[in-house]
């Protein structure tokens, strides 16, 4: 089947079979690795895309639901080569340890910060719950955001 | 100090230095987050006194490094980086000198070591958060074929008839693999094979599952044990146990084969990249020197990638349709398949006399097979399924024997082996002699042990903690536990916990007091800590792999729940008090040993209850305070 997505700010074209997940077309029709599979049910937030501003997890989407949102990857953030300020705390507070969590993180801090520019602590712990980390850098990260929030403003 | 198998390591195997001033460092270990790249580049740099962005460490590529048999055990730095900082030192003189870079690295260069260079707290870290960095199942070959791999109900059954009619018709399937016990589907997508998988109709037979003995093993056999135990003023015993869990790395195990007449590839997160190319040319039926295992960054996985299922697997399905394939297990099959920690039983029994002073100790540890390798033998079992069962302090009759009992689940590495589970018995046993003789056990951990480090870092917790000062009770409490992990860092720390009138436990803040000898990267020290504290509170409070009669019952993260955001405690405060002048011994695994005793012995503090068993569920304080 053929889809057009919106993907960081341009129109991708699609030729996949009809209920391929966001996640499978983004990581192999269209190159973008940054959003990772960790368990295919939504239950972990390695696969986190911001679809029209939100958090959603790009395995339980399917392409055709995509296309009706403009979609963002961590591929998406920045300007390519200047970090945005949710990257580049993420790297002062070396919130990371494997890395393999750490798009989705981005994802939900950035949709976050888009709703609620000056997060107090339990926010962003609500926020970014979702993520699943096993490397344990939470505190760190809960830092990096609110470093962010700060540097952002 | 020599290189691995008794040859001298070679400095041209180790550094590189091109005409444009170019640095290349070769190790054998491997980077799953741990922070060894950006060590290893900070050491190299350090020594040749050159910035670090001139520095590229090559790790692990069977292709380009020397020989290793492993990243385990926190001993990287210890080992790798040291020949690293003497390779580095060595070329240096030899750079001044105009004289070429090859030759025996000295095992003793004089002066002091370089201070390690200034640099990103991460080299990774741009390529992590722009997703620029390629992790194993991110990789994509030209001609690149999907697999996917059918899962006996029972661990061990073999296929006996397979009906592959209706999976070959499948869209985008190119073959059904059938290798020995291996059956399999390579297709073009992910979702076909994994399809044509569920397809498959397959008959198996049930395993004969070969009856296994109890094998105990006598770490310590001090005479009169009984006898000191009846004499002692105070005694007590108990029984403590800690189900199975799961390494759950956040990726499931990946990994990308390449195999062809001329030479196989094979792309994966592994501990042992030399161990894999010879497991994997024995899996394809090739000389191991035409296999080149090639680690990318997998996930986190903390000891499980010491067994490389994927890329076995990976191999045949490669070798069977004659394309590059990657196979990506998912988040089920690696709860189901992968291996898990070991359960255990642990008994001690323990006294003092009426000073206080440990007069006996008898520990029996029952537990199963720690480790990949060797487990159950009898001369590396101690190190490995006994690993910390001989306690820190000063016993004059002491008997520790190791019990490795069968197990019907499958079971191998994790962070620390068998150091959590024996010190979470340990360290909960001083805190109820302490509690039995009325007394501070911070008092009696000190009184107990003449090791200048470890009162050290017992003293430098108890003060950044404020351990004397503060009110417990009421649902509020501070725990302490510390540790000599294995091979010699030294941990104390202090949990603080509040316990709900329904028994559930929060954490509050959390102390630790590190001691790994030289120091190379401070917040890496750090960051490591962080980590192990948080993912050792997760086994402790939340985490067992269910099974029945040796089959996996969890199949996700709703039926494993591990430690969120919210979980994570309120704060953790590091102490890096690193003695300079002893060698670097590692802090990968350490810093998560205490943990579990140390929560404990805060919910004791907090409200009285005795929890033995993990993981300290909300029933088991509700049962446990009555």
């Amino acid at each position: 089947m053929k889809y057009r997505i919106d993907v960081n700010g341009a129109a991708r074209d699609l030729d996949v079979p009809r209920g391929t997940t966001l996640l499978d077309a983004l990581r192999d029709d269209l190159g973008l690795t940054a959003t990772r599979y960790g368990c295919g049910r939504g239950q972990c937030g390695a696969c986190f895309v911001l679809a029209d501003g939100r958090a959603v997890a790009s395995c339980l989407m399917s392409v055709e639901q995509a296309a009706l949102h403009r979609i963002v990857t961590v591929e998406g953030l920045g300007d390519g080569e200047r970090l945005d300020a949710v990257q580049r705390a993420f790297v002062d507070e070396d919130a990371m340890q494997c890395g393999y969590c750490t798009s989705g993180m981005l994802i939900s801090a950035t949709a976050l910060l888009a709703r609620q520019p000056a997060p107090e602590e339990d926010e962003i712990r609500d926020a970014l719950a979702p993520n699943l980390c096993r490397c344990g850098v939470q505190l760190r990260a809960i830092r990096a955001v609110e470093r962010a929030a700060r540097e952002g403003r | 100090m020599s290189g691995f198998g008794g040859a001298p390591a070679r400095l041209e195997e180790r550094i590189r230095v091109d005409a444009d001033g170019q640095v290349t460092a070769f190790s054998g270990k491997v980077e799953f987050g741990q922070g060894i790249r950006t060590a290893f580049a900070k050491i190299v740099a350090g020594e040749l006194g050159v910035p670090i962005e001139r520095v590229t460490v090559v790790l692990g590529d069977t292709a380009l490094v020397p020989y290793d048999m492993g990243t385990f055990g926190s001993r990287s730095i210890a080992q790798d980086g040291e020949i690293l900082r003497r390779a580095a030192a060595h070329a240096r003189v030899l750079l001044a000198a105009k004289r070429p870079l090859v030759g025996p690295i000295p095992d003793l260069i004089p002066g002091e070591p370089a201070p390690p260079a200034a640099g990103p707290r991460r080299v990774e870290a741009a390529d992590i958060v722009t997703g620029r960095a390629r992790y194993v199942a991110d990789l994509r070959l030209p001609g690149m074929l999907r697999g996917a791999v059918a899962r006996p109900p029972v661990r061990g059954a073999r296929p006996s008839r397979v009906d592959d009619g209706a999976a070959r018709a499948m869209s985008g399937v190119v073959a059904v693999v059938r290798d020995g016990d291996l059956v399999g589907v390579v297709a073009e997508r992910q979702a076909q094979a994994v399809a044509a998988v569920q397809a498959l109709e397959i008959e198996w037979l049930r395993p004969e599952v070969p009856e296994q003995d109890t094998q105990s093993i006598a770490i310590r056999d001090d005479p009169g044990v009984d006898a000191a135990l009846g004499g002692a003023a105070t005694r007590v015993e108990a029984t403590y146990a800690m189900p199975y869990i799961s390494n759950a790395p956040i990726g499931p195990s990946a990994a990308v084969a390449d195999v062809r007449t001329d030479g196989v590839t094979v792309y994966a997160g592994t501990q042992r990249p030399f161990g894999l190319r010879d497991e994997i040319a024995s899996a394809v039926g090739v000389e191991s020197e035409r296999v080149r295992v090639i680690p990318l960054m997998p996930s986190g996985t903390y000891g499980r990638n010491s067994v490389g299922d994927a890329a076995l697997e990976a191999a045949r399905l490669s070798k069977a349709c004659g394309r590059p394939v990657l196979l990506q297990w998912s988040r089920e099959e690696e709860f189901a398949q992968g291996p898990a920690r070991p359960a255990c039983t642990l008994e001690i029994a323990a006294g003092t006399n009426e000073a206080g002073r440990l007069v006996a100790w008898c520990y029996d540890e029952h537990t199963n097979a720690h480790g990949s390798g060797g487990a159950r033998d009898i001369k590396i079992a101690p190190f490995t399924s006994g690993r910390n069962a001989v306690p820190p302090y000063a016993v004059p009759c002491l008997a520790v024997t190791l019990h490795i009992e069968p197990s019907p689940l499958r079971t191998a590495s994790f962070r620390s082996l068998a150091a959590a589970e024996n010190v979470f018995a340990i360290e909960s046993l001083v805190d109820e002699l302490a509690a039995a003789r009325g007394e501070d056990p911070l008092e009696l951990r000190l009184r107990n042990t003449q090791d200048p480090r470890l009162r050290a870092v017992l003293e430098a917790v108890a003060e950044r903690s404020g351990w004397g000062a503060r009110p417990r009770g009421e649902g509020h409490g501070y725990g302490m536990a510390c540790t000599l992990y294995a091979h010699g860092t030294y941990v104390a720390q202090v949990a603080e916990v509040t316990v709900a009138p329904n028994g559930r436990v929060r954490l509050g803040r959390f102390w630790c007091a590190v001691d790994p000898g030289r120091v190379i990267d401070t917040n890496g020290v750090r960051n490591q800590c962080e980590g192990a504290i948080v993912q050792s509170a997760s086994w402790t409070l939340l985490e067992e792999l269910k099974q029945r009669d040796g089959r996996v019952a969890t199949t996700g993260w709703d039926t494993y729940p591990i430690a969120t955001f919210r979980d994570a405690p309120a704060e953790i405060d590091v102490h890096v008090m690193g003695t300079q002048s002893e060698a670097p011994t590692g802090v990968g695994e350490p810093p998560g040993v205490p943990v579990a005793a140390a929560i404990a012995n805060a919910v004791f503090s907090a409200c009285g209850a005795r929890v033995r068993e993990l993981p300290i569920t909300a029933d088991r304080v509700r049962t446990a305070r009555r």
